[in-house]
């Protein structure tokens, strides 16, 4: 079957050489860590999961190898792999001091939602696990606890013919911490605040698009049919669910521009020195940087895509209009 | 807006009245650049979410090199610069304006750029040019807009801001009537993502 943004490109006459790229360069990459993956002991009841770039089929020649070890159930002792064995097999592994190289049990990720253990660590986690992970190993496992995750997301509180507020309202709030988490480290340093702006405003808006739209389809079903309806959504890359959304509203030729737009982004983001002079750069020095001034203007242009979409489309500007603000 | 040409601040007020989203200020004249470079190297606190400057398109008498050095000049302080291609003698020095740079569609008095064969020599020579769509230019050449149907098709991909009016008998942009409105919209309702710029005042209702 020809993947939607295929499809879009067909549509829109833009050609997204960049993004189709990255997703041969994901599928080799991810080829290659399965079988470097596979001379470890894994237990039944684990999965090596890759987000980030890995999950959105986005990899580029500067891509880290942001991992977790989910355990299906609660935390318990002597998982195999260990973090530690998988860090070394792994070609850029993250360390495993922030969000990734971490063992992660899938009871807390998933029982916790919205209660007062749902620390950012976890809710993130979460959010990276629905919207942007891949197996290296353990595909059943990595399945099933997305799965999960959705069906507690789409529990007895969904409507016919609505979005299911409980997973829109956890999504939102995934948005706004991407963005209270980057203010709230520019307090702490200018570093990598190029970087961080840059991504902000193109991958995590498509990382966020990618979980909204699908949750706004799902008005299109009577509740029984939402979460198969979901989860095979939630196995696309967030392009192909964002293009597939463009091409149901009529609006191909918005869609071919905004994801044009951000298709030159990921190819300019495999550019060493663009990708050097943005880590360099500072709000001081935003206004001089040829590379965050493009950056800026192309994470408009997929903006004023995704806006075109959400508020001047017939269907999809009346939900937002209902579902967005309150 | 002929009324206030070369008064920056002006324009602005204008521009503001009708919407804070996006603007278009205008040097049609070699001699309104200097002023222009000036007013928005200042630093304006402006509302418009995008902001883009016309070049020069009347009484060029300056080189070529002199007027892109000028523009590269402005090119950080704004979203897009649109250029008659009319007015380009030499497209290769205006590679150097990136995407910033945007080749608008001609009317039918131009002898170059009004159609889909004549503008895509341009975007050949200029790659990385954006797409400035004129309706009314398009309806001068062809008032059934067949021709505004194949710019849209050929160019979609590169499509950055529009222009929208209407044209008198001597072909200036007046306000877009209500028969053009009514026209015009199957093509705007493909062009929801990108910036209008309204180059005559609202029609009065």
């Amino acid at each position: 079957m020809v993947a939607a943004l295929e499809r879009l490109s067909e549509a829109s006459g833009r050609e997204f050489p960049n993004l189709l790229a990255a997703r041969e360069r994901t599928q080799l990459g991810l080829d290659r860590r399965r079988q470097s993956l596979a001379g470890l002991e894994v237990d039944a009841d684990v999965a090596i999961v890759l987000m980030g770039s890995w999950g959105r089929a986005e990899v580029t020649s500067e891509s880290d190898d942001d991992f977790m070890v989910l355990v299906r159930g609660a935390d318990r002792p002597a998982v195999r792999p260990s973090v530690e064995e998988v860090s070394k097999v792994l070609d850029k592994s993250p360390g495993t001091q922030g969000t990734f190289g971490q063992l992660v049990a899938s009871t807390p990720l998933i029982e916790r939602i919205g209660l007062e253990e749902d620390l950012n660590s976890n809710h993130t986690r979460r959010m990276l696990l629905l919207l942007e992970s891949v197996p290296a190993a353990g595909e059943a496992v990595h399945e099933a606890v997305r799965s999960a995750v959705i069906d507690r997301y789409l529990d007895a509180s969904i409507k016919d013919y609505r979005p299911p507020r409980f997973l829109l309202n956890d999504l939102i709030r995934y948005w706004r911490t991407m963005c209270v988490d980057f203010a709230g480290k520019e307090h702490e340093g200018p570093e990598k605040w190029g970087i961080r702006n840059a991504k902000l405003r193109t991958s995590r808006k498509i990382l966020f698009a990618g979980g909204l739209l699908p949750v706004f389809e799902c008005a299109k079903h009577q509740r029984e049919a939402m979460p198969e309806a979901l989860k095979a959504q939630m196995r696309l890359p967030p392009t192909d669910r964002i293009a597939q959304v463009f091409i149901d509203h009529a609006a191909a030729d918005s869609g071919g521009r905004a994801l044009g737009a951000y298709d030159d982004f990921v190819g300019l983001l495999d550019d060493s020195a663009f990708r050097m002079e943005l880590s360099e750069v500072t709000r001081a020095t935003a206004g001089i940087s040829e590379a965050f001034q493009e950056a800026a203007r192309l994470g408009k242009e997929l903006e004023r895509g995704l806006l075109a979409l959400l508020f001047e489309t017939n269907d999809l500007s009346k939900l937002a209009r209902e579902y967005v603000v309150f | 807006m002929v009324d206030s040409r070369g008064d920056w601040p002006a324009q602005v007020d204008e521009a503001w009245e009708v919407s804070p989203f996006a603007v278009e200020l205008s040097a049609l004249a070699e001699d309104e650049l200097d002023g222009l470079s000036g007013y928005l190297a200042a630093g304006p606190r402006l509302p418009f979410r995008y902001l883009s400057v016309h070049g020069p398109s009347k009484k060029r008498a300056m080189s070529e090199a002199e007027l892109v050095e000028k523009l590269v000049g402005l090119a950080p302080l704004v979203d897009a610069i649109v250029m008659h291609p009319d007015t380009i003698t030499d497209p290769v020095p205006y590679r150097r304006l990136g995407r910033k740079l945007l080749v608008e569609n001609m009317d039918s008095r131009k002898l170059d750029g009004r159609t889909v064969d004549e503008l895509r020599s341009w975007f050949g020579e200029l790659p990385e040019a954006g797409f400035c769509f004129d309706l009314a230019h398009a309806w001068s050449i062809d008032e059934g807009m067949s021709v505004g149907w194949d710019l849209l098709d050929a160019f979609r991909g590169r499509l950055r801001h529009l222009h929208v009016s209407s044209l008198s008998d001597e072909l200036h942009h007046i306000p877009l009537t209500e028969e053009h409105e009514e026209l015009f919209a199957p093509l705007l309702e493909r062009c929801r993502d990108v910036p209008w710029i309204l180059e005559a005042p609202l029609r009065d209702l």
